[in-house]
């Protein structure tokens, strides 16, 4: 695209944008609004934190850090129809029967939801108000592809193949670097070839996200998710081995590919950023680390990589006016190291502080813009006990839960039924160490070792209703929406 | 892959397996938790102002008897004396005498107890400000633990102590703990120390105002203050004795010179405010005021060193909050009864 017809496109977006958000900076006037944002990639836990946030909100629970709620000042909480009527609704209903009556984690998210909550409080100067909070959920592996946009063809190329060189991709690429070889981009268009090269693409990246290499730099996420555009040509693209300074011939293989490079980001990834993520008030980043873990310090590194790239494209700061109108963003950023409940409490401190060695430079840089940055190790849904086994002179600090169906540990398979203790091992004081290779290769003999559970048992609040146990969600609510509750 | 520091390797046990323990059965008894404040809470008498009261009138009882004696004389000399008039006679001085001394020296121990109950107020505050600080789990534990052992004689808090007890095996981090132990055990007694405080203003600002002499209203305003400090020690737990009241007093004054300019200017505008107003309906009652707002902020700062955690998650009771209902108070003397003291509850400070 010419560069006067990309600045007259941007002005266009700029300007719809800030028309959307004068209107709504008038609805909010009348009507508090807080639109969460809670991102995170694939099998991070946004569903399940949604759901859990929900369900607290509904039917209470044990949140004693949860200002509003532990002083008693919210009255009444009830979900209402959501704002967007092209948007599907987040499935509560079934996500919270899922957890609570099958004991199993809700299923994957394939498609953008949303659910609008609104709550009835009094502040704590008496007066009675409403605020209406917007969650809006969406499948981990969109969040790929919001670095794209500053993104070409050729660098995306370029990049994606020097990466499907690194161990341990290379031999999971193995396939499709055959068909790369074989490709001339400047052959003329070949559709078959195209398909074929797409094809094999996506299952490099799909054996990529295996739990044993949990690798998480993995654009385009549509390749992965796919939803309703499987087949069209806007995802019919794959990198090609370009030659260095040489120019894009007309119709040729290379200029197809490019084509339709940015036909995925037009028609994809630029309505999502533009509708949902450019507009969200706080944002709340989840990261399973504990994935990570278990595959070794290449998905650590990986992991760490795909967040600094997403957090880039993260609008943050302190609210003014005039960024309300023009350039809407988040002044609340919550990082979460998800699943904090396959540790012993004695290592939380720890895994905060490697999620803060790994969010580092977007934490420097909403800190110099103004916008609050918390750390938190949590548990929406809190699946296991602690217990100390002795070994010897020393104890382990260790966790009891149900197993997943499926998982192995020492040789044993779980059916799901049983109950399990585990000691998941150490992790480094030194935050820095989780991301070197400091052990002999093997994930057979890793140090670290992370089982999934069961969805708890459920255990009764004051009022009698069912409450989820959790680890630290009190602090991340009182951190992400307290203040607007006071 | 990952190599741990202490290269422990991960591993799975069953949960019938005995070396297996949950970790909430694991919990200390509270009472351990407390280390040397539960040791002296222990050791302090029960009934605490009966016992004080009888130790007291025995050590003055001896002490007149002495001074009935032998205020002429020497003790030695008088028992010598005494032995040489008559032997019974000596042996009642001598046993008055060692009476005397029991006394005292119990009197004394007990002051001492006292004493260390304020240090531990003062170690409790410190460790909380550092457990707040630093945000370790481990220290926000242990400042609960002793706050709950030396609040564990105050009726009112029995729901809040309840809640903190059933939140000792969930996993909160230090910062928060403290805070949120503030907001359970501290916010009842804020609220009262607050009417303490506005009722004992109220009352020097009422009895200045209508007092005759100058010396009275010195001598009012002191035995006031004193018995101020007396009721908010006692509010919150801590139990000094004169010995701990002397050095609550010298902390106070101390204390009161380093804020007394801070605070003048915070509350300037409402005290001149406050006087000119007043002044204008009688000189009388601006002096009633100003004496009252001076007890009032004696009262906020032996408030300060009485609480034994830092203002953290609740706000601390500005001199504004007890002077408006100070004024509105003496105004509404006119009609009838002192006005009931009405707080307005602060807003509430964010945990987080």
């Amino acid at each position: 695209m010419p560069p006067v017809t990309t600045t007259i496109a941007r002005l266009a977006d700029q300007a719809a944008l800030a028309a959307r958000a004068l209107v709504e900076y008038g609805q909010h006037l009348l009507q508090p609004t807080v639109r969460l944002g809670i991102t995170g990639l694939s099998r991070a836990g946004k569903t399940v934190f949604i759901t859990a946030l929900v369900h607290g909100l509904l039917r209470g629970g044990r949140f004693p850090l949860f200002g509003a709620y532990a002083d008693g000042r919210i009255a009444n909480v009830r979900l209402a129809p959501q704002p967007d009527d092209n948007v599907p609704r987040f499935d509560y209903e079934n996500h919270i029967r899922a957890l609570v009556d099958e004991r199993r984690w809700p299923d994957s998210t394939r498609q953008i939801s949303e659910l609008r909550v609104i709550i009835d409080y009094q502040s704590g100067s008496g007066a009675e108000r409403t605020l209406t909070l917007d969650i809006v959920d969406y499948p981990g592996e969109w969040l790929l592809d919001l670095p794209l946009l500053g993104m070409s063809y050729e660098r995306w190329s370029a990049e994606s193949v020097q990466r499907s060189r690194e161990t341990p991709r290379a031999a999971l690429a193995a396939n499709w670097h055959r068909d790369l070889a074989a490709t001339d981009p400047m052959a003329p268009t070949d559709e078959n070839r195209a398909i074929a090269s797409a094809k094999l693409f996506t299952e490099y990246l799909r054996a990529c996200r295996d739990d044993r290499f949990a690798m998480s730099v993995l654009p385009p996420g549509r390749f992965l998710m796919p939803g309703d555009l499987e087949g069209s040509p806007a995802l019919t693209f794959a990198p090609l081995e370009l030659p260095e300074d040489a120019v894009r011939p007309p119709d040729s293989h290379w200029a197809m590919m490019a084509r339709r490079y940015e036909a995925y980001k037009d028609y994809v990834v630029k309505p999502f950023f533009v509708e949902h993520f450019q507009r969200l008030d706080r944002q709340i980043v989840l990261v399973d680390a504990l994935a990570a873990f278990n595959a070794g310090h290449h998905a650590v590194r990986d992991l760490q990589a795909a967040l600094t790239d997403i957090l880039d494209c993260f609008q943050i700061g302190r609210r003014t006016l005039l960024s309300t109108l023009f350039r809407p963003r988040a002044d609340r950023v919550l990082f979460a190291a998800t699943k904090a409940d396959h540790l012993h409490h004695s290592n939380h401190d720890r895994l905060e502080a490697i999620l803060q060695t790994m969010v580092q430079g977007a934490t420097e840089r909403a800190k110099f813009s103004g916008a609050q940055i918390d750390v938190i190790a949590l548990a929406a849904v809190r699946a296991t006990q602690e217990a100390m086994v002795g070994q010897g002179v020393e104890s382990l600090p260790s966790i009891l839960g149900r197993a997943a169906a499926g998982e192995t540990s020492g040789g044993r398979v779980f059916d799901g039924e049983t109950d399990v203790v585990v000691f998941p091992g150490d992790l480094p004081t030194d935050p820095g160490a989780i991301f070197e290779n400091r052990a002999a290769a093997g994930n057979t003999d890793a140090a670290l070792r992370f089982l999934r559970f069961r969805p708890p048992a459920l255990e009764k609040t004051d009022a009698g209703g069912a409450a989820l146990p959790h680890i630290r969600f009190d602090r991340a609510l009182q951190f992400i929406i307290g203040d607007r509750l006071q | 892959m990952i190599a741990s520091d202490r290269g422990r390797d991960p591993a799975t046990f069953s949960p019938s397996d005995p070396r297996v323990r949950l970790e909430r059965a694991e919990l200390p008894p509270l009472a351990l938790a407390g280390e040397d404040t539960a040791g002296t809470a222990l050791v302090l008498p029960e009934p605490a102002p009966r016992r004080r009261l009888r130790w007291g009138g025995l050590f003055w009882t001896s002490v007149s008897g002495l001074v009935l004696l032998g205020l002429a004389l020497a003790i030695v000399r008088l028992i010598s004396d005494l032995f040489s008039y008559a032997q019974p006679a000596g042996w009642v001085g001598v046993a008055l005498t060692v009476t005397a001394g029991v006394a005292l020296t119990v009197i004394l121990i007990r002051e001492a107890v006292g004493l260390a109950r304020l240090a531990s107020v003062d170690a409790i505050r410190t460790r909380a400000a550092a457990a707040i600080a630093s945000d370790d789990r481990k220290e926000g534990q242990a400042v609960v633990a002793a706050l709950l052992s030396q609040t564990r004689r105050i009726p009112r808090l029995a729901r809040g102590r309840r809640h903190l007890e059933d939140l000792r095996s969930d996993i909160i981090d230090g910062r928060d703990l403290v805070q949120l132990a503030e907001r359970e055990l501290m916010e009842p007694l804020d609220a009262e120390a607050r009417r303490i405080i506005g009722t004992a203003a109220r009352r020097v600002s009422i009895v200045t105002a209508v007092s005759p002499r100058a010396a009275i209203d010195m001598v009012f305003v002191l035995i006031n203050a004193v018995s101020l400090m007396r009721r908010l020690a006692n509010l919150y737990g801590s139990r000094p004795g004169a010995l701990g009241m002397i050095r609550l007093f010298r902390h106070m004054v101390s204390h009161l010179a380093v804020t007394g300019g801070m605070a003048m200017t915070d509350s300037l505008i409402q005290q001149v405010i406050g006087h000119g107003l007043a002044a204008k309906l009688s000189a009388r009652l601006g002096e009633g005021v100003l004496n009252g707002l001076l007890t009032a902020r004696l009262g906020l700062a032996a408030l300060d060193i009485t609480r034994p955690l830092p203002f953290a998650a609740l706000p601390r009771p500005s001199l504004n909050d007890i002077a408006g209902s100070l004024l509105r108070s003496s105004q509404g003397t006119d009609q009838g009864k002192p006005a009931a003291p009405k707080h307005s509850e602060p807003p509430r400070a964010e945990a987080g």
